[in-house]
């Protein structure tokens, strides 16, 4: 189609500049507001940071288990996975898993909702808010032609397959803002910003590791290291090291 | 662990602001990130950004913890005075902070008020029980009383929970030696080279103790790791030359009458002996 479609200066004036400086006001005050509510810092459980810290040893030993004699190593490897009271030992039904350790402690599910409430709410009021007042509307055009396939993307909201692609509808803006203002935000309000919305999705996905779990692994990776003392071979490398050094 | 390039950059930054070459600020936050204690070189730098308002402003948001570094520099120099000068400056910018409570906790223990610092350092872990370097202060400050057991106490409550900790452990490890409790120490340099086998210090020390131990067995596991030690340092180290020709006599005197595999192993100590020799012409 040749003819173009000319946009009023009033939609670039009442649609297109408002939702944008919208939207990044709504990002800096979701920054705050998550700021605000995240507010006193939870002290994590001693039996997680201890679980932590007992997985870096472990892991530690597993590595360098050639460095110290057999004694020293059989020693350890019974500290940690003896099936009384090593620390590698997670005893039956002890082991709980996370959905019920979410529901046991508060505080987790708490934290859930606040995160998930800062996200949600004010992403579906402003959904709602660009519904009800944009809807319809072609708000800009990029500078260039896009195939077809575009038209999901750019088009949200006007279901006409006339326009040419590179027309954006508001709600098409509306969904590049939410995305697209990443950039602009670490900026603003510095690199670690608490608005990145993908980052978060991808922590949702992630929750709920089971440190038992890993305490498990680590303990079937220790139980199968053989030990091997690396230190004699040492006397011979020491030699020729001395033989390289006296001549 | 500091490496050489690293050790290069900060004597090359140190000797340019001795002579007034600029890159103080530089020289100060890599003094920071390596964790090193020139405090008299930090008290000196960092009080003369401090002083001049106009680059004290340049720093922006880093001029807080440029404070807290010349706050604790100027305890480890003794100049009380600079130190609260400094930490009333934190306390009037972030009232309530326990980073800053944490300064204060150290400035009565500079000035030797045992009780009220160890009062503050209570006070600071209930707030927050994993507070590190609370733990570790309060073990150091009952090594500077000279009340060793309560240090070792300490440290191993300490361990308990951040057990991966290795500072922690050469602490008691050292203190241990100092104690003459060498099996203990042992054990502290044993998980010291588990959690970084390629540091020839742990090697070195491992070794002296095992050997200080005695025993034949102990003897011959100290050989073998003076010879680590040697290999790791490439045949520098003066002390762990001198470690295999001490176990291999020390061995040779447990074995006399029973030689048999002593003959191979009698070459390294002729090679370390020579390798002395060269050393001291």
């Amino acid at each position: 189609m040749a003819e173009d479609l000319v946009l009023d200066t009033a939609i670039r004036d009442w649609v297109l500049i408002p939702l944008s400086v919208v939207m990044v006001l709504i990002g800096v005050l979701r920054y705050f507001v998550s700021k605000l509510m995240k507010g006193s810092s939870q002290v994590p459980d001693p039996k997680i940071v201890k679980e932590g810290q007992v997985i870096i040893r472990a892991r530690n030993l597993r590595a360098g288990a050639n460095y110290i004699p057999a004694k020293s190593f059989r020693a350890r490897k019974a500290y940690y996975s003896n099936e009384e009271n090593g620390l590698l030992h997670v005893p039956k039904g002890q082991a709980q898993n996370p959905q019920a350790q979410m529901f046991s402690d508060p505080n987790m599910a708490m934290d859930m909702m606040k995160k998930n409430l800062s996200m949600i709410i004010p992403q579906t009021l402003t959904f709602a808010w660009v519904n009800f007042f944009f809807s319809g509307f072609v708000a800009a055009k990029i500078p260039f032609p896009l195939t077809q396939r575009f038209r999901a993307m750019l088009q949200n909201g006007i279901d006409l397959s006339t326009v040419d692609v590179s027309y954006v509808s508001s709600r098409s803006w509306y969904f590049l803002n939410l995305f697209g203002l990443r950039g602009l935000f670490s900026l603003i309000l510095g690199e670690e910003n608490a608005t990145d919305d993908t980052q978060r999705m991808m922590q949702m996905s992630g929750f709920g590791m089971d440190p038992s779990k890993t305490l498990g692994a680590e303990k079937d990776g220790l139980d199968i290291v053989q030990h091997e003392w690396a230190l004699p071979k040492f006397e011979q490398r020491a030699e020729a090291v001395l033989r390289k050094l006296v001549k | 662990m500091v490496t050489r390039t690293e050790e290069e950059e900060v004597n090359r930054l140190e000797n340019q602001v001795e002579n007034g070459g600029g890159g103080v600020w530089e020289y100060l936050c890599l003094v920071h990130k390596l964790k090193l204690r020139r405090s008299d070189m930090v008290l000196k730098h960092g009080l003369s950004i401090l002083n001049d308002s106009k680059k004290r402003s340049a720093l922006g948001p880093e001029e807080w913890t440029l404070y807290e570094q010349v706050a604790v520099a100027a305890m480890d120099c003794q100049s009380i005075d600079v130190a609260k000068d400094c930490i009333k400056v934190l306390q009037r910018k972030f009232p309530g902070s326990k980073r800053v409570g944490r300064l204060e906790a150290m400035l009565l223990e500079a000035r030797g008020l045992w009780s009220e610092a160890e009062n503050a350092y209570s006070s600071l872990l209930e707030e927050n029980p994993f507070d590190q370097v609370v733990h570790k202060r309060r073990a150091a400050m009952a090594k500077a009383q000279g009340n060793i057991s309560a240090a070792i106490d300490w440290l191993n409550k300490y361990l308990d929970l951040f057990m991966a900790d290795h500072e922690a452990w050469r602490e008691l490890a050292e203190i241990y030696v100092s104690l003459q409790m060498y099996k203990q120490a042992a054990f502290c340099y044993e998980e010291l080279i588990l959690s970084q086998p390629t540091v020839p210090l742990y090697h070195l020390a491992y070794a002296d103790v095992i050997y200080t131990l005695g025993g034949l067995e102990n003897l011959q596991t100290a050989k073998k790791y003076y010879a680590s030690t040697i290999d790791l340092t490439g045949g520098k180290s003066t002390r762990a030359l001198f470690g295999i020709c001490l176990c291999t006599s020390a061995i040779g005197q447990l074995t006399k009458g029973r030689s048999k595999e002593d003959k191979e192993s009698s070459e390294l100590q002729s090679l370390s002996a020579m390798a002395l020799e060269i050393d001291f012409n």
